[in-house]
């Protein structure tokens, strides 16, 4: 009996550490944000800056907030998969299970069959990426509007993308940007384009999602004081279209663009890698090798 | 408070989030994939040994069967023969006792058939002796008496009666 309880505990313990890295820059927020006046579109607040050798490194919204994604999902993970068993599956295996087998469906069905261990890479890029836009939910800053959040990711699919490339030897590497000979150039572009297109666009997405939603509220609280400032004294100062509409449009802008760009980021990540991975080449080659080595 | 440019690349932020997605993907892996596909495996493994297990069983219960259906068959078989043996058997006795009985009765027949013969042969022989010995007592009261033809025809009859005595 004792142990049960001890076991409840643990599982409240895990929920409390995944709850409280949120709850934590809520508060955060609340302390620190200063009053908004008006129309403002701005970057992450920065909290305080460390001097670092090329560029001193702010410490902003954005980090902490991807801290605490970090350690929400950590928390989720070891919550999940808590007591597992193989046969009497609790409901949180059900969900661990999903997410395990959702993802490696998705890897198999884009990607080929030599990257069928990208799983876990993939559930990452799908996790960080839709807590942190999620967090625009709470009123927060999301992580995923800040260029250099996404950026990094981006930059990390382009290291795995030039990593599988290379996998037949440089001078296979060489000859993919020489596909039709004239347009050499154009494929370098291209080839530099694709992390800065992907951090563009899930940044540009959840950021203009952001700057709407700004937009509409200031929007929607000048309408209101249109339409409704005749009402006498207190009422007549209170934005009632700011009830309701922002709730539903964020479903749009938070939620579903934010599922949506990670999702996005994802399936590209996915096809560039697999995309951009000469499968019959590299197959070839090392049957080539092996055969060299046997003889 | 300060806050950043809404587009402003500063190279820490980049490797920061670089390496917070590294990170993640080595939480995942460990935290989320490794046990989750471990206790997939087990399962895999455990189904695998019911399907084995059943096959088995399957495959000896085949057997079983194969080797009760040639059991039935040879023991019809058996039972065929024993009723046919027992038939010819049942045959061959009764055939036997039959023949048997016939060369019986057959010699019966014949052993009464001499008898009868013999009784006639026998009967014969008394016929003839009795015969001599009448005509003997004939002829003896023939030379004692001086017969009329009453006394003649009283001597035959009491002859007769006598005859008729003497046959019993």
């Amino acid at each position: 009996m004792s142990f049960k309880k001890f076991d409840k505990f643990i599982d409240f313990i895990l929920l409390t550490l995944a709850i409280a890295p949120i709850v934590f820059i809520i508060i955060l927020q609340v302390l620190t944000k200063p009053e908004s006046t008006g129309i403002t579109v701005e970057g992450a607040r920065i909290y305080f800056t460390i001097p670092m050798p090329i560029q001193p490194l702010p410490i902003t919204e954005a980090q902490v907030n991807s801290l605490a994604v970090l350690i929400t999902i950590f928390s989720l993970c070891l919550y999940l998969t808590r007591n597992m068993s193989v046969k009497k599956p609790t409901k949180r295996q059900h969900l661990a299970e999903w997410i395990v087998e959702k993802c490696d469906g998705l890897v198999k069905n884009n990607m080929d069959p030599y990257f069928k261990n990208f799983g876990p890479f993939i559930a990452s890029i799908l996790g960080l990426s839709a807590f942190s836009s999620l967090l625009s939910l709470f009123g927060l800053f999301p992580p995923t509007s800040d260029i250099n959040i996404v950026g990094g990711w981006a930059i990390l699919v382009f290291i795995l993308i030039t990593y599988y490339k290379f996998k037949c030897g440089p001078i296979h590497y060489a000859k993919s940007f020489c596909d039709p000979p004239l347009l050499t150039p154009l494929n370098i572009i291209s080839e530099i384009a694709t992390p800065i297109s992907m951090a563009f666009r899930h940044y540009g997405n959840i950021l203009s999602g952001s700057v709407i939603s700004v937009l509409l509220a200031t929007g929607l609280a000048g309408l209101s004081n249109l339409l409704l400032g005749w009402l006498p004294g207190f009422l007549g100062d209170f934005p009632f279209l700011r009830i309701g509409i922002p709730a539903v449009l964020s479903i749009y802008f938070d939620v579903f663009s934010g599922a949506l760009q990670a999702f996005i980021f994802a399936m590209l990540t996915m096809m560039y890698v697999s995309g951009g991975f000469p499968a019959e080449d590299f197959v070839a080659r090392r049957s080539r090798l092996s055969k060299a080595n046997k003889k | 408070m300060q806050t950043l440019d809404i587009i402003s690349v500063n190279i820490w932020h980049i490797v920061i989030s670089l390496a917070n997605l590294v990170l993640l993907f080595l939480i995942i892996k460990r935290f989320l994939y490794k046990p989750v596909k471990k206790v997939l495996a087990q399962r895999q493994a455990e189904i695998d040994k019911n399907y084995e297990n059943a096959r088995q069983a399957e495959q000896g219960a085949l057997n079983e069967k194969l080797r009760w259906e040639e059991k039935m068959s040879t023991a019809k078989k058996t039972a065929d023969d024993m009723i046919a043996n027992a038939a010819s058997t049942a045959q061959l006795r009764g055939d036997r006792i039959i023949s048997d009985a016939k060369t019986k009765a057959e010699g019966i027949v014949r052993r009464a058939e001499e008898a009868a013969k013999l009784e006639i042969k026998n009967a014969h022989a008394e016929i003839k002796k009795e015969l001599v010995e009448v005509s003997s007592e004939l002829a003896e009261k023939l030379i004692k008496r001086e017969l009329s033809r009453e006394d003649h025809q009283g001597f035959i009859d009491s002859f007769i009666d006598g005859l008729g005595d003497g046959d019993e």
